[in-house]
């Protein structure tokens, strides 16, 4: 399984990981899944990623990347001055 | 200036197994530079039977010796021999009725040097729909039998655009001359930093048309090695399931250490 950038958190993604890999191959592509079964585990490596995330000042960045994306996406839509 | 690289390809093997495939396709042979992939969100709505993914790649690498010779040094924050990470974020939708998943990926550092939005779109050929053969393909053990026939159709599309120099002018107009007089990222050392010229403002233009070209044509060359990555996890998941593919993973680390 790839690496989790916070050690710490590897072990739950591995569960997670592992069970999004049974459901996506054994239900969600044969088109019978109702639910996203592995979303509890998913909470647990979400709580522990996003404190490290915070830690490491990249929940920030995240957020930045995600506004300037908006900023920048905004400017090719307009007109070219020139 | 935005520079744009596209490509059309596919795989020999069925919608399933290639999406599968892009989940589970870091670390491989061909991509020993990513660090680390994590799962930022998810969400499956089971009406439209769409899953949403949103995943944060670390990739270590070095800028091109090119390229640390043109950029200004304020703006390289990377260590004199050019060894860096970056931040990849991918979001990709997956729609498992319709048979296709598009993904989008780009640099949330590095961007006020050059941003890089990468864009794919994997489709199943129109003519074969959900067979009942795919929709058995996957066995309880995880391996997957594929028909010989299958194929998910590729498109790629990777748009460079350098912003070396916007940021401070964006800053400018948000702060003034404040701003100006004591920012210097992302200008280049030719910019004055309080009065934007004529000449300062063509040589910003040609340090990011040369980024550009430079990083252009070192996606010429990484894109055919992303989808040699994908024929190996591909082939891998053919032989022995899932299964195969983590030990390949782990095997795929052990050399890089």
């Amino acid at each position: 399984m790839s690496a989790s950038l916070a050690p710490e958190c590897n072990e739950v993604k591995e569960r997670y990981d592992s069970c999004f890999l049974k459901w996506y191959s054994e239900k969600y592509l044969r088109g019978t899944a109702k639910t996203d079964e592995c979303e509890p585990l998913f909470k647990q490596y979400k709580t522990c990623l996003s404190k490290a995330l915070k830690e490491r000042g990249i929940d920030q960045m995240l957020e930045e990347a995600r506004a300037d994306n908006k900023e920048n996406d905004a400017e090719y839509l307009k007109p070219s001055i020139r | 200036m935005v520079k744009v690289y596209s490509s059309n390809y596919s795989y020999d093997y069925g919608f399933s197994a290639v999406s599968l495939a892009y989940f589970l396709r870091y670390p491989n042979p061909y991509a020993r530079h990513v660090a680390s992939t994590d799962t930022i969100s998810r969400s499956y709505d089971p009406v439209t039977q769409r899953l949403t993914t949103v995943r944060l790649h670390l990739k270590r690498s070095r800028l091109p010796p090119a390229v640390l010779k043109v950029l200004p040094k304020s703006s390289v924050g990377a260590s004199s021999d050019g060894s860096t990470q970056s931040f990849i974020l991918e979001k990709s939708v997956v729609d498992v009725k319709e048979g296709w998943m598009e993904t989008e990926s780009r640099n949330i550092d590095w961007s006020n040097v050059l941003s890089v939005i990468e864009r794919q779109t994997y489709r199943r050929p129109a003519l074969a729909n959900p067979t009942a053969d795919e929709i058995t393909a996957f066995q309880r053990d995880g391996t997957i039998k594929v028909q010989d026939d299958d194929r998910t159709d590729v498109a790629v599309s990777v748009t460079l655009k350098s912003r070396i120099g916007e940021q401070l002018r964006k800053r400018r107009q948000r702060w003034g001359e404040q701003a100006g007089a004591t920012s210097v990222i992302g200008a280049g050392e030719e910019e004055p930093a309080v009065k934007q010229g004529w000449f300062s403002s063509w040589s910003s233009s040609a340090i990011r048309s040369a980024v550009e070209s430079i990083s252009l044509q070192r996606t010429e060359k990484s894109q055919p090695k992303a989808q040699k990555g994908m024929s190996v996890v591909l082939s891998r998941l053919r032989h022995g399931g899932i299964q195969e593919v983590l030990e390949g993973m782990r095997h795929d680390r052990e050399v890089e250490l």
